[in-house]
């Protein structure tokens, strides 16, 4: 017991940081709503199906499970969890050097603002590409669809965020001749 | 984008072309200015999205192992109690709480914040209206809201013994406890940069050569044994470079040098004749990683930035 949990804790600390990443993206920026799913991930894992996977396996369930939860969670109403949201954000501590804290938000608030702009199927597989490595055989795996559409999905949203980006660049541009 | 060859672009820096296809779109690449742009705008993207720093304070971390550890022994079959806390307080209750702090601290936060911030304050970032359509339009497997997961391939194997995969977002790993990620200040040496962009196009030249090694030729032991002595001088300089990138807080640079490093080192270690698992094996690893395209890029970008 003691050495199936050591293993779950080594597996819980690599990939928990990459899970709250990805669903953080995923759900448009919303850390702490990010950070109970990707714990109930691994709570589901550790209760229901950390004995019985085979070996490797357990990061493609954990993706796959963490999604699911996204999407259930785009179904509810978001009211409760925006308050929460604004609660914990306006309880965080003063940025220590408000400057560099200005940038990192801006940039990371340009990135989560052009995601969403993306079908929920192009950005996963996105993020699971970019972000996490996978294979399309990977993602498709995680996502229960094909190799095929993954790789339409990753061209789509990739060819969707450079045109916004350029559009983008061009506004910016004219603002500033 | 109305080259019929964007797409493949695509697949290209993903890694998942044929080694024939690949041959034949960076041909076409040489010779078509769209698609060379395509495929810089492309890894630009990649960087933007790949160097999102989740906001993770460690103890939000060590707190969400130690319920999950204790609520698996203690409470198997309440199911997500351990984790949803917060929502099982009467609603109400929460909100007037909720309204109470959200005031207070509110009003701290304007009296806290220098005047810029403040004025980005009023426009809270909420999600497109976009995502729900797309989401409600495809539904996910599991359609009911308190669905079981999906637990793919149930079959009890004898060893269920895991394999530590490798860390896919090394920059995480780097973080410290109670330190929220912040962008890290550029303030490396223009020596230092000047290094870092020779130390890329050479990295960026063996690696190319060590693509193209043919193992079936007679002297490809020979050539595998200059990959091994390049490979060796660059190990201690890539080492180098990527503490001084980590001590100057430049995390992309870092990162590039931080994935770039075990590939050194495999090739620095392959025997004298290697077999052609293990030179494959390498390879693909290179490919996936996309390490020649972001040398590439960066080299080129730090190039610029020096000129």
């Amino acid at each position: 017991m003691a050495s199936q949990d050591d293993e779950f804790t080594m597996l819980f600390q690599d990939f928990y940081p990459s899970l709250c990443r990805f669903l953080e993206c995923l759900l448009g920026g919303r850390a702490p709503l990010a950070q109970d799913l990707a714990q109930e991930s691994f709570l589901q894992l550790h209760r229901t199906a950390w004995d019985t996977l085979p070996p490797g396996e357990a990061r493609f369930w954990l993706y796959r499970v963490a999604r699911n939860l996204a999407i259930n969670e785009f179904r509810k109403t978001h009211t409760r969890y925006r308050l929460f949201d604004r609660v914990v954000e306006a309880m965080r501590p003063a940025a220590r050097n408000p400057e560099q804290e200005y940038e990192t938000r801006e940039r990371k608030e340009l990135v989560l603002e052009m995601l969403q702009t993306l079908p929920e199927d192009q950005r996963t597989a996105l993020l699971l590409r970019e972000q996490e490595q996978l294979s399309y055989r990977e993602i498709g795996q995680v996502l229960n669809i094909s190799e095929s559409k993954v790789k339409v999905d990753i061209f789509r949203a990739r060819a969707a965020l450079r045109e916004r980006w350029s559009r983008r660049v061009k506004v910016a541009g004219a603002g500033v001749s | 984008m109305n080259c019929s060859f964007t797409e493949k672009i695509s697949s290209l820096i993903d890694g998942e072309l044929s080694p024939a296809e690949a041959r034949e779109v960076e041909r076409h690449l040489l010779s078509c200015a769209q698609c060379e742009e395509a495929r810089a705008d492309f890894l630009n993207l990649r960087n933007q999205i790949s160097s999102f720093a989740a906001s993770l304070p460690g103890r939000v971390q060590n707190r969400a192992l130690e319920k999950i550890l204790s609520g698996g022994r203690t409470k198997p079959a309440a199911s997500g109690a351990g984790v949803r806390w917060g929502w099982n307080w009467g609603y109400g209750a929460v909100a007037l709480a909720s309204i109470a702090i959200v005031t207070l601290i509110i009003g701290l936060n304007f009296y806290q914040r220098p005047p810029t911030e403040v004025a980005r304050l009023s426009p809270p970032p909420v999600p497109s209206p976009t995502v729900e359509p797309s989401s409600q339009a495809k539904p996910s497997p599991e359609p009911e809201p308190q669905q079981k997961p999906e637990t793919p391939k149930r079959q009890p194997t004898p060893t269920p013994r895991r394999v530590r995969e490798p860390k896919p977002g090394e920059q995480f790993a780097t973080i410290p406890e109670d330190v929220q990620p912040v962008a890290p200040e550029r303030t490396r040496s223009a020596d230092a940069q000047t290094m870092t962009a020779l130390h890329f196009e050479r990295a960026e030249t063996l690696l190319r050569a060590f693509r193209n090694v043919r193992l079936d030729d007679p002297d490809a032991a020979a050539e595998v044994r200059y990959e091994r002595k390049r490979a060796k001088q660059l190990i201690y300089q890539n080492m180098m470079l990527r503490r001084e990138a980590d001590a100057s807080g430049d995390v992309q640079i870092a990162s590039l040098l931080d994935s770039l490093e075990p590939i050194l080192l495999d090739i620095a270690n392959l025997p004298d004749k290697p077999d052609n698992d293990t030179v494959r094996v390498i390879r693909e690893r290179v490919e996936r990683k996309n390490i020649v395209a972001l040398l590439q890029v960066n080299s080129t970008a730090l190039a610029r930035a020096l000129d």
